[in-house]
């Protein structure tokens, strides 16, 4: 069952916690009390800093709607090993997040799942904790 | 003809000192046909003509004719390589047997350029400033810079390249006071052929410190998008702090270098260049936990964990406020106050901020300096002969910092800061009266305390302490093109306009 697995996913995705943005303040751009949970398809990868950006196309009620969704800095997830071409267009991706408090279809990415269960960028919004 | 220079230690030419290039080239590198407007200038194209082919020709008519709105640097963009080199903007070189630093005026730009023959440790990331390496042949420094992004142009006057582009720079010195500066440039995708720029860049000898030209900051308090606080901005009216609301003396401050491991018992083995002094240089990461999230202990709050903070002083890890600027820090944790931080809008951090962002930095050493090249593109250079600060009437966003040893400790006292910095994300507050003294204090090979004591007599009844270890990693920095790539300023405003406009409403 297809929307089963992504729910086990999204609990899985849940328990990793908040995120930490690292440039500009989270609460003050991002609602905590407007959690999003999407499922869609990648049209963009922008890799770039402070923040990247992921876009996905998202379908609701036939309506399809493109959100952009900030994710860590290039760098950061440069130094995690990713490659600006590991998120091709196309790609299904369930994601867990914050809406923007100006009701755009913008949100700050908590976790993002693959469809095999593989976490993408995992803890790349976490520049801010402690690096031992 | 070659004079006599100066040598380093190790005999190569001894770069260091404060250069400019002549104007005329940050115009145009061609010599133009004709004088179309005010563009005017000798060209410094070797053969006189860029070997353009054909479409590239016609694209490069239109960028011309468009230049005013489309050049990159009118935007506050990086400039590239070799376009920095030519900017009519002073920078300092700085130079030890494995690295050539270069920190300029505009835009706190820098340049970090390996000598040592090592690949770069992220290739193929393109950036506005590419990726340099750098060799000696002979008394000729020859630096390779590769992975450039196509959005860079040459000049104002719209000549250009795609990502395809590699430059190679010659650094010669003619003289002690003249660097001949060369750069091949090849780009199959654009040119029919590689072809060469030639300059002389001629040492400043006025100059005791690199001035600071923000460009993205002037020009946003110029247009009124980034506004001033006459509480914290330099100059205040009037401005003379108030005697201390309560009794300043209350809680001793720590005394220097209190409460840490003694190294000599430790048995840590300090790294030392050959003047003896601990070798702080290298690539930092600090641990700092949420720092840039606010210095102070405090409970889980949204989505920033709990945290004992960074203070070190005093004891109860709170900062001590004056009760207007603690009210002025909680309204600032408002979400329409988010626009108002400067580092939101990509503005360098001050300090000690930058010291804590959560991005890492690169510590270069010499004798007479230590370098501070931080990710998030802005530096700051701290001269070690204990010299007197700059006129009170002059203010940068970093200050204006002066060093000395003090055994293996290094001491860095900053001021002439502009008041315009916030401490942080949830909003700690200082004032052009800040004055931080820190303290970098090796504790073993890779290891350097930091700490930081801060008195603003204008927010803070009496001084307070910050510490946290700056941890060497084997990394590279890389480049944070922050404003170029913002995209969250815009969510910012939207919300403080929206703010705004409600509080205007319910005025009426």
């Amino acid at each position: 069952m297809r929307m089963r697995s992504w729910v086990a996913m999204l609990a899985m995705g849940l328990s990793l916690g908040g995120t930490l943005p690292a440039h500009h303040s989270f609460t003050a751009e991002f609602d905590d009390k407007k959690p999003v949970k999407l499922v869609g398809k990648v049209t963009e990868m922008k890799w770039s800093n402070p923040h990247s950006w992921i876009y996905i196309d998202v379908e609701t009620n036939g309506k399809t709607v493109n959100w952009a969704l900030e994710t860590g800095a290039a760098n950061a997830l440069t130094r995690r090993g990713w490659k600006k071409g590991d998120l091709p267009a196309g790609t299904v991706l369930t994601v867990d997040g914050w809406q923007a408090r100006n009701g755009s279809p913008t949100a700050n990415v908590g976790t993002v799942t693959f469809g095999d269960g593989r976490k993408l960028f995992a803890g790349s919004s976490k520049e801010s904790s402690t690096t031992k | 003809m070659t004079g006599a220079f100066p040598r380093t230690t190790d005999g190569k030419p001894d770069l260091q000192g404060f250069w400019q290039a002549p104007r005329g080239a940050a115009e145009d590198l061609q010599a133009p046909a004709g004088k179309p407007d005010k563009l005017t200038t000798k060209g410094v194209v070797e053969g006189g003509a860029i070997p353009y082919q054909p479409w590239a020709s016609a694209k490069k008519l239109q960028n011309f004719a468009q230049r005013k709105a489309a050049d990159p640097v009118g935007k506050c963009y990086f400039p590239g390589v070799p376009r920095i080199m030519y900017m009519p903007y002073p920078f300092q070189i700085f130079q030890t047997a494995d690295q050539v630093a270069f920190t300029f005026a505009w835009s706190s730009t820098y340049r970090l350029i390996p000598t040592t023959g090592k690949p770069p440790l992220h290739e193929g990331l393109e950036s506005w400033m590419g990726t340099s390496r750098g060799h000696w042949e002979g008394d000729t420094l020859v630096v390779k810079v590769t992975d450039h992004n196509n959005k860079t142009w040459f000049d104002m006057a719209g000549n250009f390249h795609s990502e395809a582009l590699e430059v190679v720079e010659r650094y010669t010195m003619l003289h002690a006071d003249t660097i001949d500066y060369e750069a091949t440039i090849e780009d199959s995708k654009v040119y029919t052929k590689p072809w060469k720029i030639h300059l002389t860049l001629g040492r400043q000898k006025n100059l005791q410190r690199i001035p600071e030209y923000e460009c993205q900051a002037e020009k946003e308090e110029a247009s009124g998008a980034f506004e001033p606080d006459s509480r914290t901005w330099y100059p205040k009216p009037g401005a003379k702090p108030a005697p201390p609301e309560k009794d300043a003396t209350a809680s001793s401050p720590l005394p220097p270098g209190g409460n840490l491991p003694d190294v000599a018992k430790t048995g840590e083995v300090l790294r030392r260049k050959t003047d003896g002094k601990p070798d702080l240089s290298g690539y930092y990461q600090a641990d700092n936990g949420t720092a840039n999230q606010g210095l102070e202990r405090h409970e889980k709050i949204q989505f920033t964990p709990a945290t004992k903070g960074v203070i070190a002083d005093p004891p109860g890890g709170l900062l001590p406020y004056r009760a207007w600027a603690r009210k002025e820090q909680i309204n600032r944790q408002q979400p329409e106050r988010g626009y108002d931080d400067p580092t939101a809008h990509c503005f360098v951090a001050g300090v000690p901020r930058s010291m804590y962002v959560p991005s890492p930095m690169q510590i270069v050493q010499t004798p007479q300096y230590l370098v501070l090249l931080f990710e998030r593109m802005s530096w700051r250079v701290i001269p070690l002969d204990g010299r007197a600060h700059v006129s009170d009437k002059i203010r940068f966003w970093q200050g204006d910092s002066t060093g000395h040893w003090d055994g293996d400790t290094l001491v860095v006292d900053t001021t002439n800061l502009n008041g315009k910095t916030w401490l942080n994300e949830f909003g700690d507050v200082v004032s052009h009266a800040e004055h931080v003294v820190e303290r970098f204090i090796p504790v073993s090979d890779h290891k350097i305390i930091y700490r930081a004591t801060v008195t603003d007599p204008i927010v803070y009844n009496r001084p307070w302490t910050i510490e946290f270890p700056l941890n060497q990693e084997a990394e590279e920095l890389l480049e944070v093109a922050c404003h170029e790539d913002n995209g969250d300023l815009q969510h910012l405003k939207d919300i403080r306009d929206e703010f705004r406009a409600l509080q205007k409403k319910e005025k009426k």
